[in-house]
């Protein structure tokens, strides 16, 4: 069945992206999840899958093209039963036509050559700068040569480069202000917090990690990431999308994990499953997503699968944090600095590590009621890390 | 290794875990979360390359070690001379 791969949403307010790389040929088999082609957002660089097993037969659109969401990028060949018809994305804002629309003249059909070019990674900054330098990507690729690089590479070529004036930092700027006022102008939000003794947590995480080497080293957050996930599960109404008027649950919790990145701006990519995974799988998980955020290479399905979003500060961060939901999802957890804090058990008084969770959910979905038994879920959970 | 070959491997690793920052701005006396916004993620990484990369073993409790540049050159070149001796 010969059908199109269009150019995913991949967020709330994206337009389009710039095609920069194809990963596959025409003639090139494809196995539904692995990357065809890598996009240019305002999130970074990011690998779009397939949602097919097939073959590629016809690339449309040229590395350096910008296009609108929902445009054909290339002609597939699919296996029968194995197309899924459309995106695993939740429906959001259309497809927006523009001045950088191509007219269907405008397509081509990529020689060889330009098609097999090399696969250049950027860290966010050298992108950053790359953009505020007005450097061309063509060039960006010589001085790469298949590895990543870095601002140094960009400021020595930005010495025989003429200055631009595009700026990717006001434009993730803008992407973020973006998704965060049409969250708050369209979800009634409601806030809940709550004290969880963590002692229990921490004092797991230390037995286990003076038990494993450097590399198996767990870090404490990923037992909130799995108390979370958990909870969601048992707690109806906080993972899944709002759309078409209505709540769609998930059948499962892919959490997205808020990650700031150096400069500015962060990203919120999913871990897949959270719910069915064990912690030390979770560990590998989530510090192999830090890798690719921190080299600015993410994967499509990581940006658009999250059902719920948890966030947190970090060790320095402050006690307390009041996130907004990031749509179509319908809740977010946020978990502030982990503290030694006075704490109260049968009438004694003791110092104990204290974490405050918040919760921000939709009122279209929940109450606060069951917000409640979801943070309270999820502090029975960190209080038995066993279960986790 | 001398304290010199050590430094140079020490900035490799730090750019390896976090490609954003340029070599030549690290300040080796300042915090690494202060200087580049190392969270708890990023302060692994760069622990497991440098236990790796000297095939050192670093306990949890040793962290603080590695929190700026030079105490965690300091740190190695203790750690490699207790080998030497072992």
């Amino acid at each position: 069945m010969d059908v199109e791969f269009l150019l995913p949403s991949l967020g709330a307010d994206m337009e389009g992206a710039t095609l920069t790389h194809w990963l596959k040929q025409p003639g090139d088999r494809v196995r539904r999840g692995e990357p065809l082609a890598t996009v240019e957002t305002t999130k970074g660089l990011i690998d779009i899958e397939s949602y097919d097993d097939g073959q590629v037969l016809q690339l449309l659109v040229q590395p350096g093209t910008q296009v609108p969401v929902g445009h054909p990028l290339a002609r597939l060949d699919v296996e029968a039963g194995s197309h899924t018809a459309a995106a695993p994305a939740p429906p959001v804002a259309p497809p927006v036509t523009g001045p950088q629309t191509l007219a269907a003249s405008e397509r081509v059909t990529p020689t060889p050559t330009e098609a097999r070019a090399t696969h250049t990674r950027m860290s966010p900054a050298a992108r950053r700068r790359a953009h505020e330098l007005g450097l061309p990507l063509s060039a960006l690729e010589q001085a790469g040569g298949g590895g990543i690089i870095h601002v140094a590479e960009v400021e020595k070529l930005a010495a025989h480069a003429p200055a631009g004036s595009s700026d990717a930092r006001v434009a993730m700027r803008a992407t973020i202000g973006a998704t965060m006022a049409r969250s708050k102008r369209e979800i009634p939000h409601y806030y809940l917090a709550h004290d969880v003794d963590f002692s229990p947590a921490r004092e797991w995480v230390t037995r286990y990690n003076a038990a494993h080497t450097v590399k198996e080293r767990l870090l404490e957050g990923v037992l909130i990431v799995k108390a979370v996930a958990l909870a969601a599960t048992r707690i109806e109404g906080f993972s899944g999308t709002f759309h078409e008027g209505r709540f769609h649950p998930a059948g499962a919790v892919h959490l997205g994990t808020a990650i700031a990145l150096r400069g500015g701006g962060l990203v919120a990519p999913a871990l897949l499953d959270a719910h069915q995974k064990d912690v030390p799988t979770l560990m590998r998980e989530f510090s192999a997503l830090v890798e690719r955020v921190r080299a600015g290479h993410l994967r499509s399905g990581e940006f658009t699968a999250a059902t719920l979003t948890l966030t947190s500060l970090g060790a320095d961060g402050v006690d307390v944090l009041y996130p907004i939901i990031n749509p179509p999802q319908v809740a977010i957890v946020g978990a502030g600095a982990i503290r030694e804090h006075p704490w109260v058990e049968d009438r004694q008084l003791t110092v104990r590590a204290v974490l405050t969770l918040t919760l921000a959910a939709d009122h279209r979905v929940t109450d606060g009621r069951s917000g409640a038994r979801f943070l309270r879920t999820v502090a029975d959970l960190l209080a038995d890390p066993q279960s986790l | 290794m001398d304290r010199n070959q050590i430094h140079t491997q020490l900035l490799a690793l730090l750019t390896g875990v976090a490609p954003d920052i340029d070599p030549d701005s690290v300040d080796p006396v300042r915090n690494l979360r202060d200087q580049f916004d190392f969270d708890s993620m990023d302060a692994l990484h760069f622990a497991v390359a440098v236990s790796e990369t000297f095939g050192i073993e670093i306990a949890e409790t040793d962290a603080a070690a590695l929190a700026n540049l030079q105490s965690a050159e300091h740190f190695v070149e203790q750690r490699l001379l207790s080998k030497e001796h072992t």
